[in-house]
């Protein structure tokens, strides 16, 4: 390996962009993060944890973070229960359906979180497709509160980030020989036992995968828990957002915004770990 | 090998998963063309009308066109920029290599919300707010990953021996990756450029922090108008998005098969 001076000028811009536009912002949003709120200027100055601590020690934003944390392992524990079954679908298909399913997973994908959202208060809102359905039906006489609460924001985020779980959990079950699972319906394991105690346990470099990717996504998701909790139902990133642009504490929301992060960054990290102790050095 | 055909059973557990990941888009399809204003099953009569309110609004006609020059001034200069990357760090031309390739994959791992509040501080710091560089820019920086890591993978997949080949023959340095490295790397930067265009067009956790009232976006115009309630015409929107989307997917399987996605 040999530095080359043309190699400075190809990676010069990137780098540039980089640090003025990645690393400094972040920096600086991390020294603002320890000024006290002014309500005057926005930030004192003085340092300060003052943003951390009440973060951290104020019951309502321990209800959300706390509430944060909660809906990303619902919605992980709903993407492996419906992830599965599809996954195990899609690798027993015959080749022509494979591929129609696939299309069928990477379509939403591709879709607009915006859009997808959108088509989810459609169907939930009180006088939603839902509601107006089960009301006709004669099954209930009053509209369920499917939006604005945690059930619509699990609804939603499940459908969103399910793709990812599907088209990583394939490859996982399909790198399983499939002589592994015979042999142990030859020796008369019945099929729920073969599912748990040797495909899922086979599966696992996938399964964290992909429940990891899950629980990150939800847990800084900002627009689908808006636009179906509603502008009092809170997580995290709303509630960043809401510091940012109605409340304008800044700091405080710096503080919040870090807490994500360091949340977010300690799980991929440890993540990577994990799988790389599975896959012996092979880097997920 | 013994191959197991799927039980009824999970065959119709899939049916029933697909149904749910397409029902939000197929149910805003249905809602775009609908007569009435709230959508039944099944609906009561068709119309035009939506898309006839949403693209003689100028609101929404400013808005299409801020995504697309955007997504498109974005997506040139990621091309640009994270080819020529890729091509310095898949030869080893600095050193730290690997360190710069995090740097560059970082924005991906950051919740989205939390580099649209930090550029929101630096910009508001620097008095820079609202020029239109600086979403350009933004929106390099988190469609970059994408476009480098395709470029990458490309770029492992060629001969080397074919680009020396053209040095041999006289061509200098430029010459030879215009007219035979980067032929080759087509299909990788149109697929990495494909994602690129989608990410930007549907962007809206680092977006939103960086409009002033007078500019939007298509998604972020969506958005903001469902704080006011479901109506029709935001179905006939988000239904010109998903005709994109698939117009953008289809024109794609022409340079790209589907199997590059997972």
């Amino acid at each position: 390996m040999r530095a080359r001076p043309a190699g400075y000028g190809l990676l010069t811009p990137v780098l540039a962009l980089l640090i003025a536009g990645f690393l400094a912002p972040t920096a600086i949003m991390a020294l603002l993060s320890l000024r006290s709120y002014s309500g005057m200027q926005g930030f004192g100055d003085d340092w300060t944890l003052a943003n951390y601590i009440f973060v951290i020690g104020d019951p309502y934003y321990l209800l959300i973070i706390g509430r944060t944390l909660m809906l990303g392992l619902i919605v992980t524990a709903a993407c492996l229960v419906l992830g599965f079954p599809l996954a195990i679908y899609i690798q027993r298909a015959r080749p022509a359906v494979q591929t129609i399913a696939i299309l069928l997973v990477i379509f939403p994908l591709l879709c607009n979180i915006v859009v997808r959202s959108f088509g989810w208060m459609v169907l939930l809102a009180p006088r939603g497709l839902i509601n107006e359905a089960l009301m006709a039906a004669g099954l209930i006489a009053t509209p369920l509160e499917l939006m604005y609460n945690l059930t619509g924001v699990i609804i939603g985020l499940t459908q969103i980030f399910l793709p990812f779980m599907v088209l990583l959990l394939i490859p996982a079950l399909q790198n399983i020989p499939p002589d592994v699972e015979a042999a142990a319906y030859t020796l008369k394991s019945s099929r729920p036992r073969v599912f748990l105690t040797i495909t899922m346990p086979l599966a696992t470099p996938g399964i964290i995968t992909g429940s990891i990717l899950v629980f990150v996504l939800s847990i800084s998701a900002l627009v689908t828990p808006r636009m179906l909790g509603g502008p009092t139902y809170k997580v995290m990133a709303t509630q960043i957002y809401d510091e940012f642009m109605t409340n304008l504490d800044w700091p405080a929301g710096a503080a919040l915004a870090f807490v994500l992060t360091v949340i977010a960054l300690t799980l991929i990290w440890g993540a990577n770990r994990i799988a790389a102790h599975f896959t012996k050095g092979f880097a997920a | 090998m013994m191959a197991r055909n799927p039980s009824w059973l999970l065959t119709l557990s899939a049916m029933a998963i697909l149904l749910f990941m397409n029902a939000p888009t197929l149910v805003v399809l249905i809602a775009s063309f609908s007569a009435t204003e709230y959508l039944t099953i099944p609906p009561q009569g068709w119309t035009l009308d939506w898309f006839a309110e949403v693209l003689s609004d100028d609101g929404y006609i400013r808005a299409i066109t801020t995504s697309l020059i955007l997504a498109s001034c974005a997506t040139g200069l990621s091309l640009i920029l994270g080819t020529a990357a890729s091509y310095a760090l898949h030869h080893r031309m600095v050193r730290g290599g690997d360190a710069i390739l995090s740097l560059v994959m970082a924005p991906l791992v950051f919740p989205a919300v939390v580099i649209g509040v930090a550029l929101l501080q630096y910009v508001s710091l620097l008095g820079l707010r609202g020029h239109f560089i600086i979403l350009v820019l933004a929106h390099v920086l988190i469609t970059l990953p994408y476009v480098v890591r395709s470029a990458l993978s490309s770029l492992t997949g060629l001969n080397p021996q074919v680009e020396e080949a053209a040095r041999v023959l006289g061509a200098d340095g430029f010459t030879a990756f215009r007219l035979v490295t980067l032929p080759l790397l087509k299909p990788g930067l149109v697929a990495g450029g494909i994602f690129s265009f989608v990410t930007s067009l549907d962007n809206v956790p680092v977006t939103i922090f960086l409009l002033t009232p007078r500019q939007t976006t298509l998604p972020v115009k969506i958005f903001a108008s469902v704080e006011h309630g479901v109506d029709p015409s935001i179905a006939a929107a988000s239904s010109l998005m998903i005709a994109g989307t698939a117009i953008v997917l289809i024109l794609a399987q022409r340079w790209v098969s589907f199997s590059r996605f997972f």
